[in-house]
């Protein structure tokens, strides 16, 4: 498993940290305001290169940083369908809570599993390499989750139906 | 060299910091105010707030001289507060600015100050005597971004501002009345209002966080996002400079940046410790960090199981776990400032950083 | 009446003075090289070709660097993009150490290089790999109950292409430090 899944959250871990080089920034589009220029796209010189790393073509992770805020999408490994239907329910029952967990973005980025929506303010309160760290786990243990909650599945669907056809035995 | 002077004050950003000459008076932003601290003692301790700012206050300064502070804040006004028998009584000063103000410095003349503002433009503040209040004249031309960052040089005329169109500018703020004529320099010989000295970009671009005249005026140095920092040599005016050394270097941008002397440079930012540059006309190289390393972090580092750090490394890419950062500053400087220093020389110098830290460090 | 619902015109865009209509050419550098074209690329392609055949890796990774269309069209950088990867696939993992030092550091634009480098790799993560395998139209049956067969083993379409680039990466970064990460999103002069 970790053969090429090392080399693959390094790269993260060290293009995350380097996108989290941010800093307070009052809006210079809306007066008074102080908004996350990402999301507010307003001034283009405020966003940098987006970058993408990518394990395969199935698992992605997307940076876009900007001048005080910065955005990782991840796209999480989806074999098949099932495993498609697990990760959709999985990211919705996250996103739902998504107040309790700060740097979660409501709605995922086009083309991505979830979104965090990391600001200056939430690495002005926390230490900004326990923010990456926080991230990195997030990534393995979606994975680890995804996994076991199909192997349940399939243990419980087997289960099911031989409760089922035991009757007509 | 002495270990540094820590002063932890709270858990909040310090966005700006500045020392009364005689350094009993510390001022720092914190939230939406100014607050003073008193020196008793090794340590720092509340005596006043500056209560007026409706946003976060990005910017103070206190004049050498007059005792003046000036503070400026994401609300777009900016105040003079002045010490009377009552208390510290602010003056508002007419910007005339519609989005934030990002950055005040006093010139060393203490005649004018500069605001940075998010509206593209630089106010110059000047007291005019007979209507008894500060107004300002607005830099405008060819800023096409929020001012990050300004410097003065020596001379009071001129002013270097660094901004997030990636460009870092002199201009001359001469203002008639309030300036003497200065004397020509390299940077130029006539210097009505609004005159660009120079307009430099990197080849890599990136928001300019810091910029800074060394002691004699003769050369600048800025530094920006692409994590490089670069020092310009003017050789005459209106043309190229007779040098622009650029150092990249292997670090997080640097947000601040002072010199000491002539030929070294001190700058900090986002990997949280003060790192030195030397080098001259004809090249500067980073020679390494200003922190020692067997500080109080170091000792802390709890043993580990070799399984377990096996472990961490296979499955996060981690090398080592840990809550505390090795450096004093325990998130990103964001302000390094002079605090003590003869003929341009530097003895001490003070950081502030998001994390509620002032320290002074000796050289 | 106007069919146009005046209320939903973003109309600062209209305005040439609004921070959204920022010039982004001048973050552009001066010393811009000429733009380039995809037959010119396609030249250089051919020279490294030839470098990488001759057996001298560290030559054809330095040529390519530094004949990167930072100013050329889109097909141009496409045409690069390919030689530049097959140069680092062209690269054994026991060598990847010793080319690098040799070609990204030293004082004759060594740093350049890095960055451009880097500015590779994370094109070449970014482009859609093109030995996809249409995996999405299984059938139902074959994977419907299927067992975790092969999940974890890091094996989706192009997975062999990203290792590469990863582990150049990580290299990469142990040489030059995330400064060089940095240079690539603030650096407007892309590959």
């Amino acid at each position: 498993m970790s053969t090429s899944l090392r080399p693959y959250l390094q790269c993260v871990r060290s293009s995350l940290s380097a996108a989290l080089a941010i800093s307070n920034f009052a809006s210079q589009t809306s007066e008074r305001h102080n908004v996350p220029e990402i999301e507010a796209a307003s001034s283009p010189e405020l966003l940098l290169n987006p970058l993408v790393i990518s394990r395969n073509s199935d698992e992605r992770t997307f940076i876009e940083p900007s001048v005080n805020s910065v955005r990782v999408s991840l796209k999480v490994k989806q074999a098949d369908e099932i495993e498609h239907i697990l990760v959709h329910k999985f990211a919705r029952f996250l996103t739902q809570r998504a107040d309790a967990f700060l740097i979660l973005r409501r709605k995922p980025v086009e083309g991505y599993d979830i979104s965090f929506l990391i600001t200056n303010f939430h690495t002005e309160a926390m230490l900004k390499h326990k923010i990456v760290d926080f991230v990195i786990e997030f990534m393995e243990e979606v994975d680890k989750e995804i996994s076991e909650m199909k192997l349940f599945l399939n243990a419980r669907a087997r289960f099911v139906a031989e409760s089922f056809l035991t009757p007509f035995d | 060299m002495a270990a540094p002077e820590i002063h932890h004050l709270f858990h909040n950003p310090i966005a700006d910091h500045s020392f009364s000459p005689d350094k009993s008076t510390l001022a720092v932003a914190r939230d939406s105010n100014v607050e003073l601290y008193q020196k008793s003692g090794a340590k720092f301790s509340l005596t006043d707030e500056l209560k007026g700012h409706e946003k976060t206050v990005t910017g103070v300064d206190i004049a050498p001289n007059s005792g003046r502070i000036v503070t400026c804040s994401q609300d777009r006004n900016a105040y003079v507060w002045e010490r009377t028998p009552s208390g510290w009584k602010p003056t508002l000063v007419l910007l005339r600015i519609n989005r934030a103000a990002t950055f005040v410095r006093w010139s060393p003349s203490e005649q004018k100050f500069a605001v940075g503002s998010g509206a593209r433009v630089i106010a110059v503040c000047y007291f005019e005597e007979e209507n008894d209040w500060w107004i300002s004249k607005h830099l405008k031309k060819p800023i096409r971004s929020t001012i990050t960052t300004l410097a003065w040089h020596p001379n009071s005329v001129l002013l270097a501002a660094g901004s997030t169109d990636s460009h870092a500018r002199v201009f001359s703020s001469f203002i008639k009345g309030v300036d003497t004529r200065p004397e020509p320099s390299a940077w130029g010989e006539r210097l009505p209002f609004n005159t660009i000295c120079g307009e430099f970009l990197n080849d890599s671009a990136g928001w300019i966080h810091g910029v800074s005249f060394s002691p004699s005026g003769n050369a600048l140095a800025f530094t920006g996002h692409d994590s490089s920092v670069t020092v310009v040599y003017p050789s005459a005016p209106e043309q190229p400079p007779r040098a622009m050394l650029n150092v990249t270097t292997r670090l997080l941008p640097f947000t601040s940046l002072i010199w000491n002397g002539e030929n070294e440079i001190i700058a900090a930012g986002h990997d949280c410790e003060p790192y030195r540059l030397r080098g001259g006309e004809s090249g500067w190289q980073l020679t390494g960090t200003i922190e020692n390393k067997t500080g109080p972090g170091a000792g802390t580092a709890r043993e580990e199981s070799a399984l377990h750090m096996f472990r961490q490394m296979d499955l996060k890419g981690q090398t080592q776990a840990d809550i505390q950062l090795k450096s004093t500053h325990q998130n990103t400087i964001s302000t390094v400032r002079v605090y003590e220093e003869t003929d341009g020389v530097l003895r001490k110098f003070s950081t502030s950083g998001v994390d509620g830290r002032v320290v002074v460090w000796t050289i | 009446m106007s069919q146009l619902n005046y209320r939903t015109i973003n109309i600062d865009v209209l305005d040439p003075d609004a921070s959204i209509n920022f010039p982004m050419d001048t973050l552009l550098p001066a010393t811009l090289p000429a733009p380039t074209t995809s037959s010119a690329a396609a030249a250089v392609a051919g020279e490294v070709r030839q470098l990488l055949r001759g057996g001298d890796p560290a030559a054809a990774l330095r040529h390519v660097l530094d004949t990167a269309p930072l100013g050329g069209d889109e097909r141009a950088k496409e045409v690069h993009l390919a030689a530049v990867t097959e140069v680092l696939q062209g690269i054994r993992q026991a060598e990847m150490s010793r080319v690098l030092e040799g070609v990204c550091t030293g004082e004759d634009g060594g740093a350049e290089r890095a960055d451009c480098l880097m500015k590779y790799l994370y094109k070449g993560m970014a482009s859609p790999v093109s030995a996809q395998t249409p995996r999405k139209s299984v059938s139902p049956q074959s994977t419907g109950f299927s067992q975790i067969q092969g999940r974890n083993l890091g094996e989706g379409g192009g997975g062999q292409q990203m290792s590469v680039l990863l582990s150049w990466h990580e290299k990469l970064v142990e040489l030059v430090g995330t400064g060089s990460i940095v240079r690539v999103m603030t650096d407007r002069r892309t590959v």
